[in-house]
């Protein structure tokens, strides 16, 4: 008996997935259990295997094809000899409307490529965006972020998680700020800080952000504005300019998490949690590319880890 | 402000409009000698008589049907139905008859009549006494459905219903009678269609009818000692139903359960939470939860028959769950 190997449902709110690769072409010979096929959801691309022993034969849908889930995309069967009665089949010029032809193709070749042009027939390849699955979120969220002009993929893409709702736009707030945050073990720049007399935490901070400036962004003194609770701004270093590249907020004494201010200059803020720093980079991805404010935080979070780094 | 019964709020509004309009009489088993099983009538007799206080065989189609003719010659009967569960005796009465008459007399016939009657479960009643089937008649054009949710609505809303000249349907909670709530001495009376919000909130709307706004109010203390603010809205009516309250409500506090003691599927906490969404949809950040009782046939058993029944601890988890953005269409 042939089997169908059919579209998988690979997520609770998944309707299809996008065909990322066959890793048996048609003919060859797969073993129940065996990968023969990769699918791409909105989450993962995950690998699909063999229910039967057999040859895969049949393959309706070529890579890239966005296959509703459910969808016969290929066909098991169990002799080698009844390969090309699928491949005709699949390859019918008149596609799925037309009825399977009755009469076996007369000379099965042993592993042809799938023509794309004519395979591609029962399926059409979506656009990504709409591959990627509909985004779920809250009747008040998608409004919300329609009059506010939010784009909610992104806000997906950034780690919301899914339903969004509409206090999860808040993340999304001051025009596209994306948000980058580190967790850090405390310990030992607590032991620094307890051992130096007159350290401040604050200015410590700035230390190792300019420093991480220095080593992730560019090679060059960066001029950074520390912000006070009080509204106040401090430069840093102390001569440094008005027109900071950073921003920096010191939350340790408050029951603050973080601070994202509206603007496009990247700001870095600091708050305990419990033993550890919490660390948070929100930065206009349009001035500051994400691969170098991800670079930027993660040398930070390692010099507030080990302060030793910043001596070297 | 005295503090007296359903009970006795009900007693008080048919005995006030009996005196006002002598053309107001009540008529049904058990409503004269023995003042019907829940006491509500009691006292009514030897003021009014027999003559207005109308003790029946058992035969509800009969005396609703009497009613029903009476109403249309220029009497305002109340039929007392001794137990929501007999409505199904009565459906040809109720909502051919006295639902249509205006219509089909082009106008020229009312039918000011009012049958009270009672719903509400884990009394023990078993499953022909314990239905709760206000569902049923609000789903015919032409009656009008109040729901009373404590002394002062049973008060306020009888005397309206009696005063209406439409056909008016009145469940009591049969669970209710000896509770008391703060009822004014002067008159008043409660116009249909007007909710009633008994408690501001931010959050999540809840909406209760008849002891299913207690159990919201319940529920929203419950809530509150979790940082969660909770609206209570009581309908009051269902039909004609205040819509617009409902609806500003849900704007405000994005989120809705509605509770009701009827059976869930295609009651009335469908069709309420039906309205909501289709006219606060893009104001939603969560699906309008509906909350009835199970259905089953009411259990006889105790333990059973309380599993069955919307309460507070499970409103409560409800609200929490919506409120969480928990991913509700997957559970």
């Amino acid at each position: 008996m042939p089997s169908e190997v059919k579209m998988p449902q690979l997520g609770m709110n998944q309707d299809s997935a996008v065909i990322v690769s066959w890793l048996k072409a048609a003919g060859e010979k797969v073993a129940a259990g065996e990968a023969i096929f990769e699918v791409e959801t909105d989450k993962a691309t995950v690998e699909v295997e063999a229910a039967a022993d057999g040859f895969l034969a049949g393959i309706r849908a070529p890579e890239g094809a966005d296959v509703p889930v459910g969808d016969v995309i290929a066909m098991i069967v169990d002799r080698e000899a009844e390969v090309g009665e699928h491949e005709s089949a699949a390859t019918a010029p008149d596609g799925p409307a037309e009825a399977p032809p009755t009469q076996p193709a007369p000379v099965p070749s042993p592993a042809p490529e799938p023509n794309e042009a004519e395979v591609a027939a029962p399926f059409t390849t979506v656009p990504s965006a709409i591959a990627a699955g509909r985004i779920l979120a809250s009747p008040l969220a998608k409004r919300v972020a329609s009059e506010q002009g939010i784009d909610l993929a992104a806000l997906r893409a950034s780690g919301v998680s899914e339903p969004i709702h509409a206090g999860d736009l808040a993340r999304a707030h001051a025009g596209g700020l994306s948000i980058l945050s580190a967790r850090v073990e405390g310990g030992a720049l607590a032991a620094l800080l307890e051992r130096s007399e007159g350290a401040s935490r604050t200015a410590l901070f700035a230390a190792f952000a300019a420093s991480a400036w220095r080593a992730a962004v560019e090679d060059a003194a960066v001029s950074i504005a520390i912000r006070g609770l009080d509204g106040s701004i401090t430069p840093y270093p102390a001569d440094a300019g008005a027109d900071a590249a950073l921003s920096l907020i010191d939350l340790c004494d408050t029951r603050l998490d973080s601070f994202a201010p509206a603007g496009g200059t990247p700001a870095l803020a600091a708050a305990r949690e419990g033993d550890a720093f919490l660390l948070t980079l929100s930065f206009n991805e349009d001035r500051l590319p994400f691969p170098t404010a991800a670079a930027l935080l993660d040398a930070i979070a390692a010099r507030v880890e080990n302060p030793i780094r910043q001596l070297l | 402000m005295r503090s007296i019964t359903l009970s006795q709020a009900v007693n008080e509004a048919i005995a006030e409009e009996m005196r006002r309009d002598e053309t107001v009489f009540l008529i049904g088993e058990d409503v004269a000698e023995a003042g019907t099983p829940f006491k509500v009538t009691s006292g009514l007799v030897e003021e009014f008589g027999t003559g207005r206080v109308i003790d029946t065989p058992i035969a509800e189609p009969g005396f609703s049907g009497l009613a029903v003719g009476a109403a249309m010659t220029g009497a305002r009967p109340i039929v007392d139905l001794m137990f929501g569960d007999f409505l199904f005796l009565v459906m040809d009465q109720l909502c051919n008859q006295a639902a249509k008459a205006h219509y089909m007399s082009g106008g020229k016939l009312n039918v000011p009549m009012v049958l009270r009657t009672n719903l509400g479960a884990t009394r023990r009643s078993a499953a022909q006494h314990s239905q709760s089937l206000h569902a049923l008649v609000a789903h015919i054009p032409g009656l009008k459905v109040a729901m009373p949710s404590s002394a002062y609505e049973a008060k306020g809303l009888m005397k309206t219903a009696i005063r209406d000249n439409n056909p008016v349907v009145i469940f009591e909670d049969k669970l209710m009678y000896q509770d008391k709530a703060p009822v004014p001495e002067e008159e008043f009376l409660i116009p249909f269609g007007e909710a009633n919000i008994l408690r501001e909130g931010r959050d999540v709307t809840l909406i209760g009818t008849s002891s299913m706004r207690q159990v919201c109010e319940a529920a929203a203390e419950m809530l509150a000692g979790d940082g969660i603010s909770a609206e209570v809205i009581d309908p009051r009516t269902i039909v004609p139903l205040d819509a617009a309250t409902l609806l500003e409500s849900v704007k405000k506090t994005s989120r809705a359960i509605v509770v009701d003691e009827g059976h869930q599927n295609f009651g009335t906490t469908a069709e309420i939470a039906a309205r909501i969404s289709e006219k606060a949809f893009y104001h939603l950040d969560a699906p309008v939860i509906r909350m009835g009782a199970m259905d089953v046939p009411v259990p006889f058993s105790p333990a059973l028959e309380d599993l069955t029944v919307p309460t507070p601890e499970k409103v409560a988890e409800s609200a929490r769950r919506i409120v969480a953005g928990e991913l509700i269409h997957a559970l």
